[in-house]
């Protein structure tokens, strides 16, 4: 167990120096099965095309039990954690999603070395954390950032009427405020709009949200009362409000999740988006997108504390504690993130949760002459690196999110009023706080 | 009582004979059964498998009948299953009675009316979500390019207009179903009272309203029968086309479980809530069932 401890850090610092991952030493497993459940879908698949070299390296063979979208995964481990069914060694984790499952998963600070830790971002680790364990692996980031067509923020009648108009001049918008004008004053419904946002299930949660952090406000108190119904949360759900009164957004939105946003921006008819790192090279695509090549990036604005919005989340990897070889699991996760596979997730976009691969991804596509997605990686490691956040790392987040969500909507559609809503919304919250034993 | 004692002390075959099968009932049906009622009486939380031995008696179930947002979910399916199995009942047999006349290309129609029961509801919901998506949809866009409108209807938020197009998604995917039943009925219909009462003088709604829908009634209750399940547990359509929403306008018995059940992991009263909604089930089946006897009766000629 110790040499593999140590053939791994040494695999790990290898591929920290940007070697390639043939000089790193994974370990040996022979004829050992290692029972896995991973998430699935397009963008995750290229990643598992590796694996075979895992087990060529290492003479353990993968057993994929599972390969299902998070929602449909997450149901699956519930259901094997009521059934008493763990007998797998990797699963596929998120940081929203795993402080619900409890004890479930071991703390792979005893399992993983530490200098293979420092080769990833400290805060991507830290929101790995729950309750004082590290009970996930980071693969890949996410947090959202303020896209917008250049060209209209380039237009000089543009920029002359929008100065007449609100008094100062038009340019990417360094705060929420100045997004709600700049929307606005774009929107020209049913043919084009100023803005939109997703409107429903965690997703709305995450971006009211962030946006209640950025104007100040908390979404609990330290002793876990609800304190989202604070006028920060006002103001912070009002935003909402008033662009989907005001028509500057889609109708739709309040039934909008990511596909809608992401295309409805590459349709053309959206002045700015706030949307994740991986839409980037589809919005950039000209086979997809009417807006490739006139796509400004700036970071996600700031609310009026100060604060940038920055909810995020990452993608993980957890190994169960009832795993009958945490040194192959430990392996395995550690050959998943390592700077090879995250080089190749990179490449397709997505935002890697190790510090070397952020650098040497911006010089590979400089070297392309790929100036656009240079641009979007400085973008997001700057965000990932300062403004990123997590909600609330308890068991009853989701369940809190499932109560929180559907009067966010009540209000942004006109049933409630900011605060009614958010009143509701608190009580409700607070009876599952308390049934949960922190009052 | 006593002659089956002693039928049950002298010849103990039949008893043996039925044993398998009756433990495969139990074991099938009613232990999950016994167990979900089980659970629908304790705080059972997925995540926390200990909570299943703590008995808290009726607390959910009083708890669900102070629940208004469960109450407005199940008039929500009750009305949704009263209009999407009228409206594929009127639009099932239309279809039927067409296809019934065509002499050429009959096994084919067949075959294409099909089609939409082959989809996954999952596809079918993604389907419908873009075809109503209000922005970049192509139902607004068709209308707005016509001419018709210069707004965008907000197809999946309005809460009419929302039931609206989860059910005409519904109605879409499960026409079939009453298509095919109804014409299997109209094949199997004998010819000599319709020819008898043309030669009578009836004209053809007379015939219809008379004889071949009297003829129908039995499979279209056994239709109806069998979509009213399936369409009281709708639950993937409207999880992808609107998860219940916006606000809550389309949120259904059985979104409203599921988000309890696995999203919350309350197993408990997730279950207490699916035994409420059950009662739905049972009284839908148990008029149809009725009307089906009747409708035999009739067809018989017994009234």
């Amino acid at each position: 167990m110790k040499r593999t401890l140590t053939a791994l850090a040494l695999g790990a610092s290898v591929a920290a120096l940007g070697s390639v991952a043939a000089a790193a030493d994974y370990g040996s497993f022979p004829g050992y099965t290692l029972k896995v459940k991973l998430i699935g879908g397009a963008q995750y698949e290229p990643l598992y095309a590796e694996i075979g070299k895992w087990e060529e390296m290492t003479g353990a063979k993968v057993e994929i039990l599972s390969r299902k979208n998070h929602f449909e995964l997450d149901r699956e481990i519930k259901q094997d954690i009521a059934a008493g069914t763990l007998d797998w060694c990797v699963g596929s984790n998120h940081t929203s999603f795993a402080p619900q499952y409890g004890n479930i998963y071991a703390d792979l600070r005893e399992l993983i070395p530490e200098e293979t830790l420092a080769g990833f971002v400290p805060l991507v680790l830290e929101h790995s954390t729950v309750g004082g364990r590290l009970v996930q692996l980071p693969r890949h980031s996410d947090v959202s950032n303020l896209y917008y067509i250049r060209s209209l923020f380039e237009n000089e009648d543009n920029k002359a009427r929008f100065r007449a108009e609100y008094g100062y001049d038009l340019a990417p918008p360094e705060t929420w405020a100045q997004v709600k004008d700049m929307a606005m004053f774009f929107a020209d419904p049913p043919d084009f709009f100023g803005f939109q946002f997703v409107g429903k299930d965690e997703a709305v949660n995450g971006r009211f949200y962030e946006m209640l952090v950025a104007e100040g406000g908390q979404m609990f108190t330290d002793d876990w009362a609800p304190a989202f119904n604070s006028e920060a949360g006002v103001r912070a759900l009002q935003f909402f409000v008033d662009l989907y009164q005001a028509k500057a957004v889609p109708a739709g939105v309040p039934n909008y999740l990511w596909d809608d946003t992401g295309l409805g921006f590459a349709s053309g008819t959206v002045a700015m988006n706030l949307d994740w790192g991986g839409w980037s090279a589809f919005f950039n695509d000209p086979a997809n997108s009417k807006v490739a090549g006139d796509i400004g990036l700036v970071r996600a604005p700031k609310g009026s504390s100060g604060r940038r919005t920055g909810w995020s989340g990452s993608h993980t990897f957890s190994i169960t504690e009832t795993c009958d070889n945490k040194a192959a699991a430990a392996s395995f996760i550690t050959f998943l993130t390592d700077y090879d596979r995250q080089m190749i997730e990179a490449r397709k976009g997505l935002l890697p949760t190790r510090t070397q691969v952020w650098e040497d991804i911006k010089a590979e596509f400089a070297a392309a002459g790929d100036d656009f997605m240079v641009m979007v990686f400085e973008t997001f490691q700057a965000s990932m690196a300062e403004d990123a956040f997590t909600p609330p790392l308890i068991p009853e987040w989701i369940e809190v999110s499932n109560v929180l969500w559907p009067r966010l909507q009540a209000a942004i559609v006109g049933d409630m009023t900011a605060q009614e809503a958010l009143d509701v919304a608190a009580k409700e919250a607070l009876a599952i706080m308390e049934d949960a034993g922190y009052r | 009582m006593t002659a089956l004692l002693r039928t049950h002390r002298t010849d103990p075959a039949p008893f043996l004979l039925l044993a398998p099968a009756v433990l495969v009932m139990l074991s099938v049906v009613a232990l999950p059964l016994v167990f979900s009622l089980w659970t629908s009486l304790t705080p059972y939380r997925l995540t926390r498998p200990e909570t299943i031995g703590a008995f808290i008696g009726l607390r959910n179930y009083i708890r669900l009948f102070s629940d208004g947002a469960f109450w407005a979910a199940f008039g929500r399916t009750l009305l949704f299953l009263v209009i999407a199995l009228n409206v594929e009942f009127l639009l099932g047999l239309g279809i039927a009675l067409l296809i019934n006349r065509i002499t050429w290309g009959q096994r084919t129609l067949r075959t294409v009316m099909m089609f939409p029961m082959m989809f996954s509801p999952i596809l079918v919901g993604f389907q419908f979500k873009f075809l109503f998506n209000d922005h970049i949809g192509i139902v607004n866009n068709a209308l707005q390019s016509l001419g018709l409108i210069d707004f965008a209807i907000p197809w999946l938020v309005d809460g009419r207009l929302a039931m609206f197009s989860i059910i005409f998604a519904e109605v879409w995917m499960s026409t079939s179903v009453f298509a095919i039943l109804l014409l299997a009925g109209l094949f199997a219909m004998p010819r000599d009272p319709i020819e008898a009462a043309k030669v009578d003088g009836c004209n053809p709604w007379q015939v219809f309203r008379h004889i071949t829908l009297p003829f129908l009634m039995p499979f279209v209750y056994i239709a109806m029968t069998i979509r009213s399940l399936d369409v009281a547990r709708a639950y993937d359509i409207v999880k992808v086309m609107t998860d219940g929403g916006p606000a809550g306008r389309t949120e259904l018995l059985w979104t409203l479980i599921a988000r309890t059940g696995y999203e919350n992991a309350r197993m408990g009263q997730a279950n207490a809530m699916a035994y409420v909604s059950t009662v739905l089930s049972v009284l839908f089946t148990w008029y149809f069932a009725r009307k089906l006897i009747a409708a035999r009766r009739t067809m018989g000629g017994a009234e």
